[in-house]
């Protein structure tokens, strides 16, 4: 179900839904780039083309949380509280929310993580359609495009001086179907013309296992300087860290690039070279996840190439792997 | 220039005098340049140089224990290396520095594709590495503009706000620290085997990202970093939440250029400032 | 609620300061409680990390008292001590810190009443400065 609706409506009901609802959306700090953060003025909102530094997955897979703590008899130990406040998040962008379709495989499949589906329950994604995708996005070689709904309730797209609302989940109809005016046949989209603004093309093979032993790694992976820009910006990246601070626990995101990620009491690293760490990056994502989930587990945001600091290209790397 | 580069890059591998280049190359952009690792002949025509080489390639000595190493030099990544020399990190011998007369490096985080020389070459004053064993000179002089400006300016700048605005204006910026630690890593002198933020016994900080655990990283970055940081810029390059790094790397060089007289790499003989003292050292905050 | 009393580390070192305050208690002069004694071998141990952490752990104020210059007892402990401590100071109060919550004196073995006198002043100060509320380990 597609609408019309002004800047002017979208302002109104978000300041509508500021009382009942935590707005999520994307600011714009000066020389710092947009960051998304809870909004609390609807004009604060930035409903621009440029992309978000960190992805929207912070708000559902946070930074650091605390899971477990003591509990007042200080013998038996309890979850941590968590919050139920309805929440809405504006202006992600359709592979950030591809994202969170993916961590759904993840978090709510067999396994189940309580604070992650939490996240995930009490919000409704609004998503925003790049206009103006970059030269480090591949998001249609990931079987997406600017224009892609999974994981979103709603996806609102730039028109003229308004935009295009399309409602996905009952969730958002509900919510937002009463704002706008019906759209008439000819203002359609078309939505697979917008895949053609993805310029950056690549091929991603069935399978990595051939390539495993191959020096490729070694000489691809020479530039990393094991930091945690790609793994923490990434939309899909969860691996995480647990660490007990103070009769509590927390965890953290933790990511296969940094050194100690598989380092073992005993001393042992079974990763023990930059070779190792991020042969690993790419295998989970092209290779073990797919083999398990069906799908990459990457989306092709482009921030892993757009912020590293020595501008290693994973897409360019997995195009390129000797097969 | 980039003949001379090439040239000199050949000869070393041909005689053997280096098992490895450390330079230059063109990303996949095919703008901007990644770090390249030559070891043979035949990939020397890979090298590149231009305002889009920006990194402090200095980091990367440390990835090739006991091996003869070749490297393009600025003229800040030189004196990241006679730090690295006077804390015995490095052996003279083993690289040999291909300096370069630096002309000055693109702004990258600048929108818009306009070519402007980065905020960190303004202040630089020394274009040629303070060491080399081979020094390329730019053949026109098209150096970046050097701004007669104060290289503290931003520093003086805060210094003169309240305490509380003070904490206020850090706290807003240490809030956006994902605790990524490209900062430490993209730096060539956080060399530590195991970094403070890694113990978990004792915990000396949260990992939680938190007021607390991010101001007490970037305190005990800075503090390591006192006396030694030569500022390249690196760490506020690499900092993807745009945290002003420089300002905090630039005030303690600041404070010890005025209360020790000390400035850090410019000689491979002087002293680390921590591992030195003066009898008159100033103590007048002291009781 | 009670009046609120401030919580401060004291690292003193063991030839010196600790001496000294081990003077004022017997010469029985009388100073506040607020001060909890760490002792350290020599100023020159305290790495800036041990400031942090009492901060962060909610101590809202932290001394470090050594010997006077000159008469460290493994010679130039202190000398090391007073550059790196002049640049922690410094760089504590650019980034928001109450200078008062960071400081430093020498206090021989002789000096117990300095000790006395000095901890009393402290103390005022750091009440004055009031509860460290901004740089301390939430607790949720």
């Amino acid at each position: 179900m597609q609408r019309l609706i002004t800047k002017q409506d979208l302002v109104n009901k978000l300041t509508e839904l500021l009382k009942d609802f935590e707005v999520v959306g994307p600011k714009e700090l000066s020389n710092k780039g947009i960051f998304y953060q809870v909004i609390e003025d609807a004009k604060e909102l930035y409903l621009g083309q440029d992309f978000a530094i960190e992805p929207i997955k912070k708000f559902f897979l946070e930074p650091s949380s605390w899971i477990l703590r003591h509990a007042k008899d200080d013998v038996s130990l309890e979850s941590f509280p968590q919050s139920d406040k309805k929440r809405i998040v504006i202006g992600a962008r359709p592979c950030e929310a591809k994202g969170l379709a993916l961590l759904d495989k993840l978090f709510d499949s067999e396994y189940k993580d309580d604070f992650y589906i939490n996240n995930r329950k009490r919000t409704i994604v609004v998503g925003l359609a790049c206009a103006k995708p970059d030269m480090s996005c591949f998001c249609t070689s990931m079987q997406g495009s600017p224009a892609e709904t999974s994981g979103m309730d709603a996806l609102i797209f730039e028109s003229g001086d308004g935009f295009i609302i399309e409602l996905v989940t009952d969730k958002a109809k509900h919510i937002l179907g009463s704002i706008g005016e019906d759209i008439k046949e000819d203002q359609k989209l078309n939505k697979d013309k917008m895949k053609a603004l993805v310029k950056k093309v690549i091929k991603t093979p069935e399978s990595l296992d051939k390539v495993f032993e191959s020096d490729y790694w070694d000489e691809v992976s020479r530039p990393c300087i094991s930091c945690g820009v790609c793994t923490f910006l990434c939309p899909t990246c969860h691996c995480f860290d647990l660490v007990d601070e103070e009769k509590k626990r927390m965890r953290c995101y933790d990511g296969c690039s940094f050194p100690d990620f598989t380092l073992e009491a005993s001393g042992v690293n079974p990763r023990p070279t930059k070779k190792e760490r991020y042969r690993q990056r790419v295998f989970h994502k092209f290779d073990y996840f797919k083999k398990n989930f069906g799908e990459n587990l990457c989306v092709g945001c482009g921030r892993c190439i757009r912020h590293c600091p020595v501008k290693i290209d994973i897409a360019d790397i997995v195009d390129k792997a000797p097969i | 220039m980039i003949d001379q580069i090439k040239t000199k890059a050949k000869e070393l591998l041909k005689t053997k005098k280096v098992d490895i280049v450390i330079g230059y190359k063109k990303a996949s952009d095919r703008i901007g340049a990644i770090p390249a690792f030559i070891d043979k002949e035949g990939d020397i025509d890979k090298l590149i140089w231009d305002g889009y080489c920006v990194y402090n390639l200095s980091n990367y000595l440390k990835d090739f224990p006991g091996k003869k190493i070749g490297i393009v030099t600025k003229g800040c990544d030189a004196k990241s290396m006679t730090v690295l020399l006077q804390e015995n990190q490095l052996k003279r011998e083993d690289i040999f520095i291909i300096g370069i007369e630096c002309s000055g490096i693109v702004d990258e985080k600048r929108k818009g594709g306009d070519i402007a020389y980065d905020e960190r070459c303004k202040g630089c004053k020394p274009a040629t590495p303070p060491i080399y064993d081979v020094l390329i000179k730019e053949e026109e002089k098209k150096q970046a503009p050097r701004l007669e400006q104060d290289p503290y300016e931003s520093v003086r700048k805060l210094e003169t706000k309240s305490i509380e605005e003070k904490f206020k204006f850090w706290q807003d910026e240490f809030s956006r620290c994902i605790r990524c630690y490209a900062c430490r890593q993209i730096c060539p002198l956080c060399y530590c085997p195991r970094c403070v933020a890694e113990q978990t016994q004792p915990a000396w900080f949260s990992k939680a990202v938190s007021v607390e655990g991010n101001f007490s990283w970037n305190v005990n970055r800075a503090m390591h970093l006192a006396g030694r940081c030569i500022d390249c810029g690196e760490c506020e390059r690499a900092c993807p939440a745009g945290i002003p790094l420089r300002d905090i790397n630039k005030k303690i060089e600041k404070d010890v250029k005025e209360l020790f007289s000390y400035e850090a790499g410019v000689d491979t003989e002087q002293k680390p400032l921590f591992s030195s003292f003066d009898k008159n050292d100033p103590e007048d905050f002291i009781k | 609620m009670s009046e609120w009393e401030p919580k401060i580390v004291g690292f003193l070192c063991n030839w010196c300061s600790y001496a000294g305050a081990d003077l004022a208690g017997t010469s029985r002069l009388e100073y506040p409680p607020n001060i909890r004694i760490i002792r350290l071998p020599c100023s020159g141990r305290v790495n800036p990390l041990f400031i942090l952490k009492c901060l962060s752990n909610g101590a809202d104020g932290v001394l470090i008292s050594g010997c006077h210059i000159g008469d460290c007892h493994y010679s130039e402990g202190n000398f090391y001590a007073r550059r790196r401590f002049a640049v922690l100071k410094k760089l504590l109060e650019y980034l928001g810190i109450d200078p008062r919550r960071f400081q430093m004196s020498w206090v021989s073995a002789s000096e117990g009443d300095k000790w006395a006198r000095l901890v009393t002043e402290l103390v005022e100060e750091i009440k004055q400065a009031g509860p460290n509320k901004d740089f301390v380990r939430k607790n949720d």
